[in-house]
Order: C-alpha cells, then structure tokens, then sequence
C-alpha cells in the first residue's frame, strides 16, 4: 500500500490538487480552472485524481489552502486548513531550501514572501484590486484575442517596449487600445504589459522589501516566460521558476498536512469517495439587525454540515464548527 | 557647491537666476518626464500624493547631473507638503547620496526670515543683508514676469493663426533660459520673447471660450503632471486662466510688504459663503477662484488634484453646490501616476463640447428674447 | 421637553465620546447616537460622499443620514487642532462644510471651532460656544464640562492601569494593533481584526494603552516634525515599542487614500524595520476589500509570529 497526503489549494481562478507520498515526491499534481464553481471544480479535481491513482494508493491526510479553503475543509474533512500565504512558503522551503524571497502571483492575488534562514520573515499581499495579479493579463488576452498561453512568448519577441499606464485593469485597457490606435505592435504592446505588471506588483508590494537572490517566482502567471523575463529584467537577479511553479499552494498543504497527521495520529478525512457526495449551498439574508449578513448553509447529501456569513455567530455558533473555521 | 530644486512649472526660472546672482552654481533638474516620475514612483510610499513622488525624481535626476545640494520648501501646512522633507531626506539618504538639504519654512515670524536669510549665507557666503533683500525682490519680480508672459501664451495660443507658432517660439524660450545667467539676462529674455509673442499673428474676432483652472498648485502649474491640459486647451482654442501660479502664491504669502499685491482677500471673500476657514492646501482658494469665476462670466471651470489629495477633497464637495448656484459648468480631474492620456483626452474633449453648445444656447435665448 | 442632539459614532467619536455624551447629558439634553456601523450606514456613506473621499469620512456621512431625522442638533465641531502647534486631518477641519453641501434636510449643526493649535487658552470659550445651544448659564456650562472630563480622565485611566507589565508575565504572543482609533474601534471596518487575533490565543494592544507622556517623550526623538496629532501618536507608539522590545508583532490598520497614513504608515513602518526586529504588517482596507484577504493575512502574521519562536528557540538549544 502506498501512503500518500493530498493538498487541495481553492483559489479564485484554479483549484490545484496535489498527492505526495510519504517521502514527499510528487505523485500527481492537478490544475483545473475553477470558474466561479468551487464546489464543482473540488469535486471534479478529486474525482479526476482518484481516476488517475493507482488502486493501491492509501491516503493519509489532507491539507487544504487558497481563499476557499473553508469549504474545501468542510466539504472533504482537512486535518489542516492553512492560508496561502504560509502554504507557499513552506513549499517554495522545500524546492529551494535557501531561498529569500518568494514571488507568487495568480489570478486575483498576489504576494510577495520574504524569508531568513528558513523562515518566513515578513510578507505582503496586493492591496489595490488587480493591479499585480493574473486577472489583469487575462483580461488583456482577452481583449486583443490572444490566448493567455502565447503571451509569454510573444512578449519575448518584443524590440520596442511600450509604457502602458493604469493602475486597474479596467484603465490599462483603454491605455492599451490607445497605444494600439497609435500603430504600435503586437509583440511590443504584450511586452508593455508584462511590464506594467511587474512595476505595479513592485510599487505595490515589492516597495521597502529587501528582495535577495535566490527568488523563485510561483503562482499561476509563473508560467508566462514574458514576465519572468521582465522581473528579471528590473531586478537585475536571476529568477527560478521551480518544477510546480503553478501548484505550490497545494504542496504546502501536503507538507502541512503530513506533518499534522505525524502529531495527531489520525485524519479527518472523508476518503477520496466523498467527491460522490451531492454538495448545495442554500443561502439567505437574516434581518435581525441592519447588518444584514448573507448567511450560507451548507449540506452534503442533505445533511446541514456547517453554517457561515453571519458576523454576529447567531447562526454558525449552531453547529459544531467552530466560527474560525469558517470563512 | 551645485544647488537643484524641485520643478513647479516656470519657478526654476526665478530660483535658477536667484541662485546665479548669490554666486551659487546652479543644476535645475531636467524638465520633468516618464523617467523622473519612475523613478519618484519607485522610491516614495505608494499611496503619496504625485507631486511628491515627481519631486522625488526631479532630486534623483539632479543628483546624477552633480548638485550635491538641495534646496526645498516645507512646513507650510496642514497638509503632507509639511513631511515632504522629513520623507525625501530619507529616501534619499536611504539611496546612498551625500548632500546637503536647505529647507525653507513659513514666514509667519521675523524669527523664520531671519532663520531663512541664515540659511542663504551658508549657501551663498555671502554676509550682506541688503544684498540678500535686492535679490530677493528680483526673484520676486523674475517670477511675476515670467508668470505675465505665460499668461499671455495662454491667451494668444487659442487666438494665433498658424497653430504652433506659440509652442514654437516657448520651446525656443525655454533653450534661451538654459543658456542665460542671473537677473539681468533673463529678464531680458523674458522681454524679449514677450516682445515677439506679442507680434504672432492672431484673430481677434475669434469667438473663444474661457475656462478658469483652480486646485492644488502642482497639479495647476506643471504641465508634465497634468499631461499639458492648458496646451490641449488652448489647440482647442480655448483661453485658459490659472487661478494659481507660482508667483500668486508667493506674494500670498508675502502680502504684508507694502509693494507686494495678491488676490488673497478677494479670493477669500468670494468663498466665505462656501468655506470660511483654512483647512489647507489650496482647498480655499479653489472655492474662492471658482466663485470669481463664475462672475466674471468664464464658460466653465476645470478642478484639478493629485488622487487623495485631503484639503482639495473638502473642496471638492463643497464645488457641487457652488456649481449649482453660480451656474458654472465644473470639470474635475484626478491625477496621479497611472493617468492615461486616451481617457484623460476624451474628458476635456467633451467638456469643451459641453461648453461650446451651452454658449450656444445661451446666445440663442439672448436673440430669441431681444426679438 | 429635552433637546435632542445626535453625535455620529464615527471619526473622533472613537476617542472622545465619552467626554462629549456626558458634557451633553451634564447640560440636560438627551443624547442620541448613531447605530454600530452596519451595512445601510456603510452604504449610505458610500452613495452620499464624493468618490475621492476615504472610507472613514464616507462612514462619518453614513451616521449623520442615520440619525439626522431623529434630533435636534448634530454634533460636527469643526476640528482643526487638538494640541498645541498640532494640526488634524484637513478633512475634518472640513468637515461641516463637507456635510453641509453632501446632505440636505439637516437639523441645526453644531459646527464650533475647537483650535488649540496656539494655546489652550481659548478652551473656555469652546466649551461655552458649545454649551450654548443648551444653557444661558456660563457657570453650569463649565461645571457640565468639568464632570464630563473627569469621567473622560478617569475611563482613560482605566485602560491604561491595564497595562503592559501584566500582559508581560503571561505567555502568549503580544500584538499590537495601531492606526486612527476609527480604525481600530470600529469592528464593521476592520471586520473584527481585533476579535480574530484574540481568537488567535494572542493578546492584542493598542495605542491607547500607552502612557500618553511615553508616547510624547519618544515621538520627539524622531528627526522631523510630526505636526499631526496622529501622527506624533502612532510614531511615539512605534519607537516606544522599538525601544521597549515588549511587544511580538505589530499590525497596523489603515485605510485606502488616507493621506496622512499614506504618510505615517510609511515612516512607521521603516522605523520598525530598521530599528528592530518585530515583524510588521500593513493592511490597508477599502469599501471593498473581502473579509477572505484580511482572514488570510492575519492567519499568516500569526503564523509568522509563531513560527520565528520556533526557529529562535531551536538556534539556543543547538547553540
């Protein structure tokens, strides 16, 4: 029987599922987008792994991490529930196990991590909407109908960089048509792009931090080479982009969870089969004061496992979990 | 020793011969462009207000030229000019450069002038009081001179025949300035090209439209930070009016030496109904100056302020009912270092529009009563 | 009847409200205050502010929609200095004019100028200014004001007795939480950061818990002129904490175009950086930020916190 721990990373664009045996190899890694459907893509990535693993495969724990980890937890049982943040450093510890900055940029979040001797020392995370982050790419393919995959070695073809101003994604826009009005090129106008986004992720977060080689460059936009380059361009450093740039968070939450099964002895996890399970989500809004909290209830084979939304805990408190395992 | 200052529009021309005449080596920064703001962009706070990141660049700049002094301006209010120097003497020190900073307050007591004229002798070495006061005053008349015959750019631009013919000959004032030293030369200059300014050829039955310009003075006097709003105007041909320049705010300050004139009083008495007090910055004078405005029958008004800029914030909520009872049209526009040039464009295009169909119309009405 | 007068539970309200109520009911009139921030307050707020405007002055506008119907007079001095040859946020000395030309239908405004930015001397006629739109009676109006301060005094007392030294002999992580009391007192905006760390097992502290005296004596080692009340209080609070090392982490709650944090913030944060070793976060909010990124965020510092104890408890025992 092999023993394995399972990582489920939920962000805002890519659910990541990862399995690591219990020597921490990579088994299998998983991206899959979530679409605004975290329940589906969950169930999905799971069911797509347990189809992929082989049958003698036993998982003994499960770490959970990304802006939905909450659910990810409440749905499949997590032994540990750890934010992003923490997930990502002790991955990127364990890739490159002197590094000193980590560079993590994916769909609608960004951050930068700075670690001493192993541990994390100081981090940040974007404060103006998506100024350094992979949806203000996207957003831009999208707009001069180019897939986000090319991007990178367009931008690389780049002779004549353009400045594209505009701290959101929506006045970067009108900037960027308006330099394509003006005659400049494709390659160049890409270019100016994974430029801007980098001066923005480096006025944003990168301001006053100490950034020191060695830096691994992680997150969903890691594998667009344009940036890469960029970075490395106004750093003047070398970037390293690790094996699972794109899966991180999960790893960290294998690490994590590995480690928290090693302590307790045991794990909540539901097993691999609860994908099966039938998931709603039935919402509401209580009146009970003018807060007006939108308060989730949350069910599995309809059976009411877990209650959130309401600021005051007149509603979560109900149910066994605990309010701080709720989002 | 090579003193640098920061850029607000034309003063470095005052400042620069100022300087020459105390026989002090001068290095103005470079005009400001993409790189000064990058650079100010890079190493100040992320939410400061653009003119302090621009200044920040502007040192950087003159720094790389060789001024190894810095001469600045601080203290003045309640508003963050007040930390300027406080911040950018430590950014720069932070950077690794080795110069010195004079940093100039307030007059609000014989104390600061006197501390002022201490901090002149060190610069200059220069001992003699009445030296430092002629230089003074010729600073002073340096700055109105240059801020007359700017305004007069702005009115002949919209009126000259062969568009370009204006810019042309203010780029060619520009060079005239680099390559000139002290009071004499350059007020010289400034007459000179006032002279020739005076004979572009215009149209004088060209019906044009006037809109007045208030807000934080940054934002009013340096073209580089408001992408040259009053050179777009004035393509368009519209006269375009600044409430506030340079010179008006130093003679604001001033005001008490008998041969020194502002508008300060009449600014304050046409905001009393509005705001009656300080609450900083410029926020008084954009209330005040859009009331003038307004009577003195200018087609509209542009507000301009650096994103979270605090007094004109105030100002600007209190603009919306001056602009409904003083039937003034009022356009606002923020900037800062991520305004693009498409949008910014299409907003003025469109308030010019605005105005020339309200003038229209309001011509119109005129005819249709008197007939 | 009573005369009723409203006070805003935003702004300075977090700092001296217990001065203003008791002054208020001191001179008989019947105090109403706005409701805790909620969703229609932040809304309102929102709907009824000029965009550029920051959060908590959009908050401020919220309350006074909330309770203007309901009394007589509102409470909106205009406050340009609370100290001597110190200035306050231009937005506040703004303040009533801002209100006066966003919001129609107000009752009676009670704008009066306190200004301390000379002296203290004109204290008195503050007070009296104020306490005229409630009695003829000078004498009563000063005694009225006299209580209210010592019971202001008095609860500041209160909080400060509970003090650094006791928290020192337990063992759990001491953070400190800083920025405008706003800020920090209003629980919808910072969507109970207070309360998270709590539930974190760490102890949370606040500027206000500081000696007022330490806070000046360390704000005037700083090299500039902190000529902003807040200012010189978060800047003493952070070399205080620098100097004192009593303290694991420090957080400081900001909000988006707040010009004078875009300002302190900044220093604060270099000064821990370069004198210390305490970890430091900023988090700035906005109308829009998710409670999901604070939660995050949070969860990390604590982490970090943790984590760096491990680490420096593991080096002695090697060492």
């Amino acid at each position: 029987m092999k023993k394995c721990y399972l990582g489920v990373d939920v962000g805002s664009v890519s659910t990541n599922v990862v399995v690591m045996d219990s020597d921490e190899n990579i088994v299998d890694t998983l991206y899959i987008r979530t679409q605004g459907k975290p329940i589906q893509a969950v169930k999905d990535g799971l069911k797509e792994i347990e189809s992929r693993l082989d049958k003698d495969v036993e998982i003994l724990g499960l770490g959970t991490t990304g802006s939905g980890r909450q659910l990810a937890s409440v749905m499949l049982g997590a032994d540990v529930v750890k934010n992003e943040i923490t997930a990502h450093g002790i991955a990127a510890l364990k890739c490159v196990p002197d590094v000193n900055t980590i560079i993590e940029i994916g769909g609608q979040d960004s951050k930068i991590i700075l670690l001493r001797n192993g541990i994390i020392h100081d981090f940040a995370m974007n404060t103006v909407c998506a100024a350094g982050t992979g949806s203000f790419l996207d957003r831009q393919a999208e707009r001069l109908n180019i897939p986000i995959q090319e991007f990178g070695s367009l931008a690389l073809k780049s002779k004549a960089p353009v400045r594209i101003a505009g701290r959101c994604a929506v006045f970067a826009e009108s900037d960027m048509i308006h330099k394509q009005q003006l005659g400049h090129n494709e390659e160049d106008i890409i270019n100016g792009l994974c430029e801007a986004l980098v001066r923005n992720y480096l006025n944003n977060l990168g301001k006053g931090k100490d950034i020191r080689a060695p830096i691994i460059f992680q997150g969903g936009v890691s594998a667009n080479e344009g940036i890469k380059r960029a970075f490395e361009k106004i750093l003047e450093q070398e970037i390293i982009v690790p094996k699972y740039a794109d899966v991180m968070g999960a790893i960290g939450a294998c690490l994590l969870a590995k480690d928290e099964v090693s302590k307790t002895g045991k794990t909540n996890f539901l097993g691999l089969d609860v994908a099966a399970s039938d998931f709603s989500v039935k919402s509401f809004e209580c009146e009970n004061c003018p807060n007006m909290c939108e308060v989730v209830e949350f069910y599995r084979d309809d059976e009411l496992v877990a209650r959130w939304g309401d600021k005051c805990g007149r509603w979560s408190d109900v149910k066994v979990l605990s309010k701080e395992k709720l989002a | 020793m090579k003193i640098t200052f920061p850029h607000m529009g034309n003063l470095y021309i005052a400042l620069k011969a100022i300087f020459e005449e105390l026989g002090v080596g001068v290095i103005p920064p470079p005009k400001c462009n993409k790189r000064t703001l990058e650079l100010g962009t890079r190493y100040s706070p992320e939410l400061m207000c653009m003119p302090f990141k621009i200044t920040v660049g502007n040192y950087i700049e003159s720094i790389e030229n060789g001024a190894d002094t810095l001469f600045m301006w601080g203290g003045c209010d309640v508003c963050r000019i007040g930390f300027y120097n406080t911040l950018q003497k430590d950014i720069l020190k932070d950077l690794g450069y080795d110069i010195q900073m004079i940093c100039v307050e307030p007059f609000e007591s014989i104390q600061q002038i006197k501390n002022f004229l201490k901090k002149l002798k060190m610069v200059s070495g220069e001992n003699n009081y009445l030296k430092f006061l002629t230089i003074f005053i010729k600073g002073i008349k340096l700055l109105n001179q240059v801020d007359e015959f700017e305004d007069l750019v702005n009115k002949i631009r919209p009126r000259q025949i062969i568009k370009g013919e204006v810019d042309k000959l203010y780029t060619k004032f520009e060079g005239e300035i680099k390559n000139v030293k002290g009071y004499k030369e350059t007020l010289n200059i400034i007459k000179q090209n006032k002279e020739k300014l005076k004979k572009i050829e215009i149209d004088n039955n060209k019906d044009v439209l006037k809109i007045g310009i208030v807000g934080e003075i940054y934002t009013v006097v340096e073209p580089f930070i408001n992408l040259e709003l009053i050179k777009k105007l004035g393509d368009m041909g519209v006269e375009v009016h600044r409430s506030v320049t340079s010179s008006e705010f130093i003679n604001e300050q001033i005001d008490f030496v008998p041969f020194i004139h502002s508008s300060k009083k009449e600014v304050h008495r046409a905001a009393s109904p509005y705001l009656d007090t300080e609450v900083g910055g410029h926020a008084r004078n954009t209330i005040g100056n859009t009331v003038l405005y307004s009577e003195k029958n200018f087609d509209g008004v542009i507000h301009l302020l650096p994103l979270t800029c605090m007094p004109e914030i105030v100002a600007q909520s209190i603009l919306f009912t001056v602009e409904k009872e003083k039937n003034i049209p009022i356009l606002k526009l923020v900037l800062d270092e991520m305004t693009g040039e498409a949008g910014y464009l299409t907003r003025i295009e469109a308030f010019v529009d605005l105005l020339k169909r309200r003038r229209e119309s309001i011509f119109n009405e005129k005819m249709l009563s008197r007939s | 009847m009573t005369v009723k007068v409203g006070i805003p539970r935003a702004l300075l309200f977090h700092e001296y409200h217990l001065l203003w109520i008791s002054f208020f009911e001191e001179l008989g009139a019947q105090v109403i205050i706005s409701e805790k921030t909620n969703k229609n307050i932040i809304g309102e707020g929102i709907k009824n502010t000029v965009d550029e405007a920051c959060i908590p002055v959009k908050l401020f506008h919220g309350h006074v929609l909330n309770i203007k119907d309901k009394v007589d007079y509102l409470f909106i001095p205009r406050i340009n200095s609370i100290f001597k040859n110190e200035h306050i946020c231009p937005k506040f000395c703004g303040l009533p004019e801002m209100i006066k030309n966003s919001i129609n239908d107000l009752p009676t405004i009670i704008d009066t100028e306190i200004n301390f930015v000379k002296s203290k001397n004109s204290l008195k006629n503050t007070i009296y200014e104020i306490g005229k739109y409630f009695s003829n009676d000078y004498k009563q109006i000063m005694s009225a004001y006299d209580k209210a301060y010592l019971k202001f005094k008095n609860s500041k007392r209160i909080i400060k007795e509970n003090p650094f030294s006791e928290v020192n002999m337990l063992n759990n992580k001491k953070i400190m939480i800083m920025g405008h009391p706003y800020n920090l007192y209003d629980p919808y905006i910072n969507m109970d950061s207070i309360d998270k760390i709590k539930s974190m097992g760490a102890y949370v502290l606040t500027p206000e818990m500081i000696e007022d005296q330490y806070i000046f004596d360390y704000a005037k080692k700083f090299d500039g002129r902190l000529y902003w009340t807040f200012a010189r209080k978060l800047v003493g609070t952070a070399l205080y904490l620098i100097d004192k090392k009593n303290i694991d982490g420090i957080i400081y709650v900001s909000t988006f175009g707040c010009g004078v944090d875009s300002v302190v913030a900044d220093i604060v944060e270099k000064l821990i950086r370069r004198k210390s070793d305490i970890p430091f976060m900023l988090v700035t909010l906005d109308e829009h930020s998710g409670e999901a990124g604070i939660n995050t965020r949070i969860e990390a510092f604590i982490d970090m916190v943790k984590w760096r104890d491990i680490s420096e408890n593991n080096i002695s025992a090697h060492g």
